[in-house]
Parts: C-alpha cells; structure tokens; sequence
C-alpha cells in the first residue's frame, strides 16, 4: 500500500493533511500519535469513509482513492474500526458469516483457524453479538476480517478497554497473522512498547502530518517523550 | 350473529389486502427511514397493470401477479435510483418528494388512460362461494387472505433466511461497516425500494374485482396501510400482519353496530388512543434510527 501526498476531509476542513507512507507486502505498519492527530481519520480515508479524499492512495498498484468502501473491501483490506462495531443483534456465527461478503470468490466459509484462534467465539457461536464482552466483541470483529481472506488488515485500538488477559491473546494474535500468515497490518496502538515490538515500522502523527518515521527499533524513548506523552 | 360472522370474513378480507400493502411501506421505512407517499399509487398501477393486460393480452389477474410484481418493481427501482437515493440523508424531503411523485403518477395516468372507472374480471377459478353453515364466503376472498399469509411468510423468508436479508439486516444496523465488508448498500436499498414497490403492485393487482380501478384509488388505501404500520410499530413485520388483522376487522365490526362513516371515525379515535399510550405501536422495534 502507498500513499502520496493523501489529503483527507470532513467537510471542508482537511483532517490529513499531506501523509505519505509505503508498506510492503506483508510488513506491519503502526501508526502513533496522540489524541485527536487524525490516526483515526488516516484509517477512514484508505476505506474511503471520509468525506472527500486528495493525493494518492494506492494498493497493489492499483489507485483505489476512486473506488467505493465494497470494492475497496473485496481487494482484501480488512478494516476493524475503534469500538470494534460488531452487528450487535447478528449471532456470532451471522457477525464471521458477514466478513465473507467481501470475498471476490464468492465463497461463504469460515475458515477453523479462526476457532482455534479465539476458541470462545465457537463456544458462543450461536449468541448475540452484542450480549458478548468487549474483549470477546474484539475477538469476534478479528474474525470476520479474517474471514474475508484479506491480504491486509487495519486495525484501530484493537485493545482499547479491554480486559488484561484478553490484551495478549489479541496482541499475540496480530503477531501471528502478521508472522506466520504473512499479513500486511496497519495498526493504530497507544501501547508503544507492543508497537515497538510488534511492528516493522511506525509513523508518528501530529496534526494530520506525519511527524515522523521510520523503522520501529529507532523508536526511542526521545521520540516517545516528544511526541506522544501529553 | 350471521351478520357478525359476515362481516368479520370480510373484515379479513380487507385485513390482507391492507397487510400487503402496509408491508412494502414498513419495509421500505425500516430498511432506510423514507415514509413513501407514493406507496398509494404503486397500487394503483399494479391495478392498471392488471386491466391492460386482460384487455389488451387476455392474461387473468392471476397470471398477472408475476408480471405486475416484476412492471411496478421496475418503476419503484427506478424512481429510488432517480429521486430517493439522493434523499436519504435528507428524510424530510422524501416525503415531499415521493408526494410529489404520486401526483405526477396519478395524473400521468389519468391523462394518458382516462379518469373513468375501469374494470377488470375476477378469475373464473375462484368464482362463487363456500358456505359453512350461515357464513357465507367468496371463494376470491378466502385465496386472498391465504395469498397474504403466503407473502408474509415469503418476506420474512426473504428477510431472515437469505443472504440478501442479511445483508439488509446489516445495513439497516450499521451501514458505515457493512460496506467495509463488500456489502453495497445502494445496490440492497434499490433492490428493498423495489420489492416493496412490488408487493404494492400485487396489492393492486388483487383487488381489482373488489374496488373500482381509478387513478386516486391508492391514496384512500395508503391512508390506511398508513395506520397499519404506526399501530403495528414502524419497521415491524408481525406488527404490521396483526395492525392489518385489528385495523381490517375493527372497521368491518363498527360499520355493523353504527354506520360505515361513524365507524371510520371511531376506528381513528381508537387510534389515537392507542398511540398515546404506545406512541411506537404495538411491536415496536429497538434498532431503527
């Protein structure tokens, strides 16, 4: 994925502001900044969910600033939103059953990894989405991108709220789909220890530029203290 | 007690007519929040549907209802592709603009086919009467009802069972994720817009042997479709297939201890009363905007 010079905006204000990145197929890409930096919005805009976007935004070769949200999905960008919005009247089965409209095969199968993966999720697979814990939903919104068989996956705050122990189950899931899979992951983390030992390279926010970037073992406790602690 | 037996039949009778009717407006309101005041006048074409092609092809109402369903869905789709899609984060406006275009279609046809009355033949299949013991009961109005059945079920079929309803479902939940995942929402709402466009065809169709064929006949309709989706909770299929039953059956019971008129009014100060203590009718439905 590559973007150039990507201006994004709500309205007529520009919320992004000129950010440029490359990501290699396969490479994990953290995104981080304080609060309110646009990290958020800089995830809408490769959806297309903003209003209006300028500059370049390409994946696989293939500008995609021109395409809608579904064709952008069926690409195979995966994207788990803050606040995880999972469907909260679906069943968790339907929730996964979900993620697979946005295969271009046309194939409608959950793949096992996904169960021995996060293994409550079959457990409750006849549930309510919404009648699941917040950490048991974020597992959940993993599965259904997953179940697209994307070839990247953007994730926002994936462990936001979420109680301890499930923490790491996620975050060494990332790991492994990034490791083992061979996905390409953009994440917005506020933990920067686990961007740091998780990602092959960051990018740090400030008002809609990038601040800075590089790759993560040059994320030092200097970059840290001056651009992410308040 | 022959007389209440009669009439409750033909309060029924009346109920699935209106069922059908209200289903595409409480679709067509719970998947994306447009009141459609052009409902009355798909149900006016899908009853000059009907006359033409008898008139024209010799094609019974009954081999009809496919190519109505099809011919009014088709106009539905297009006026959602061509007015409605560009409304839908103005709701207010919809209902002025769908107004707007039941006028133009009523006249349309009044200019292009006339204002009198046309009328269409009841098929011969379904002519004459069952009767058990005193209740006498048109063989036309008993397939109606089962007919309604027959498309409530399908709807809720179509709803629940399909992936095309799941992906309505999705979409009327959280739109803004459900394209993340492939779903093309226009493409569901003019599909959703179209379908109950065509059961409003279907509607027409059916009724054709019961009321005059007429450019206004869908605004008397609509109004009570109307009341049919508020009582029954706006969005709400069981909602609305037990308002049809309350509606269709309290107006046949009224007109028999008063007289027709009175008893309109009384089934709409009943109404009234109902909403103010249900102000979301009787099923009301948590995840509507």
């Amino acid at each position: 994925m590559q973007a150039r010079d990507l201006y994004s905006f709500y309205g007529k204000s520009p919320v992004i502001q000129g950010v440029s990145f490359d990501l290699a197929p396969g490479e994990f890409l953290a995104v981080l900044g304080r609060n309110g930096v646009g990290k958020t919005t800089l995830l809408k805009s490769i959806m297309g969910l903003t209003d209006r976007c300028d500059g370049g935004l390409a994946f696989g070769g293939q500008d995609i600033l021109g395409l809608s949200t579904p064709q952008r999905s069926r690409l195979g960008i995966a994207y788990i939103p803050q606040g995880r919005e999972i469907i909260p009247q679906f069943t968790v089965r339907e929730n996964i059953l979900m993620g697979t409209f946005a295969r271009p095969d046309g194939k409608r199968e959950i793949p096992d990894y996904l169960f021995e993966m996060f293994p409550i999720l079959n457990e409750f697979i006849t549930r309510r989405g919404g009648d699941l814990s917040g950490g048991q939903q974020q597992q959940l919104a993993i599965a259904r991108a997953l179940a697209m068989d994307p070839k990247i996956l953007i994730l926002d705050e994936p462990t936001e709220g979420i109680q301890p122990n499930i923490v790491k189950q996620i975050e060494d899931a990332i790991v492994r789909l990034n490791r083992e899979r061979g996905l390409g992951i953009i994440l917005v983390e506020q933990n920067v220890p686990f961007a740091r030992s998780a990602s092959d390279r960051f990018l740090v926010l400030d008002k809609g530029r990038v601040a800075l970037s590089g790759k993560s073992q040059e994320l030092s406790d200097d970059v840290v203290e001056k651009h992410l602690t308040f | 007690m022959d007389v209440i037996s009669n009439q409750l039949f033909a309060g029924l009778s009346m109920a699935s007519i209106l069922l059908m009717i209200a289903l595409g407006l409480a679709i067509i309101y719970g998947a994306m929040g447009v009141i459609n005041l052009a409902h009355g006048e798909f149900v006016m074409l899908g009853a000059y549907t009907t006359w033409a092609l008898q008139t024209y092809a010799g094609i019974g109402i009954l081999l009809a209802l496919p190519i109505v369903f099809i011919v009014v869905a088709a106009v539905g789709w297009i006026i959602e592709k061509v007015v409605v899609q560009n409304l839908y984060h103005r709701p207010l406006d919809t209902i002025l603009a769908t107004w707007g275009i039941g006028i133009i279609l009523q006249q349309a046809v009044r200019l292009g086919i006339g204002a009198e009355s046309r009328f269409v033949k009841g098929p011969e299949l379904l002519s004459g009467n069952t009767q058990i013991g005193p209740l006498i009961m048109s063989n036309y109005r008993i397939f109606l009802i089962f007919f309604s059945v027959a498309v409530l079920y399908g709807t809720w079929l179509l709803m629940t069972r399909t992936e095309f309803g799941m992906k309505l479902r999705a979409i009327i939940q959280n739109r803004g994720i459900s394209e993340c995942y492939g779903i093309e929402a226009k493409r569901i709402y003019s599909l959703t817009f179209a379908y109950g466009a065509g059961l409003a065809g279907i509607a027409g169709a059916l009724i054709t042997p019961l009321f005059s064929t007429i450019p206004t006949m869908g605004t008397g309709l609509v109004v009570d479709a109307f009341l049919v989706v508020i009582v029954g909770g706006l969005g709400s299929l069981i909602g609305a297939a037990s308002a049809a039953v309350l509606i269709g059956e309290a107006t046949a019971l009224f007109s028999i201890v008063i007289n027709d008129t009175l008893g309109r009014i009384a089934v709409l100060a009943g109404i009234i009363v109902l909403i103010r203590f249900r102000p979301r009718g009787l099923f009301p439905t948590e995840t509507r905007r």
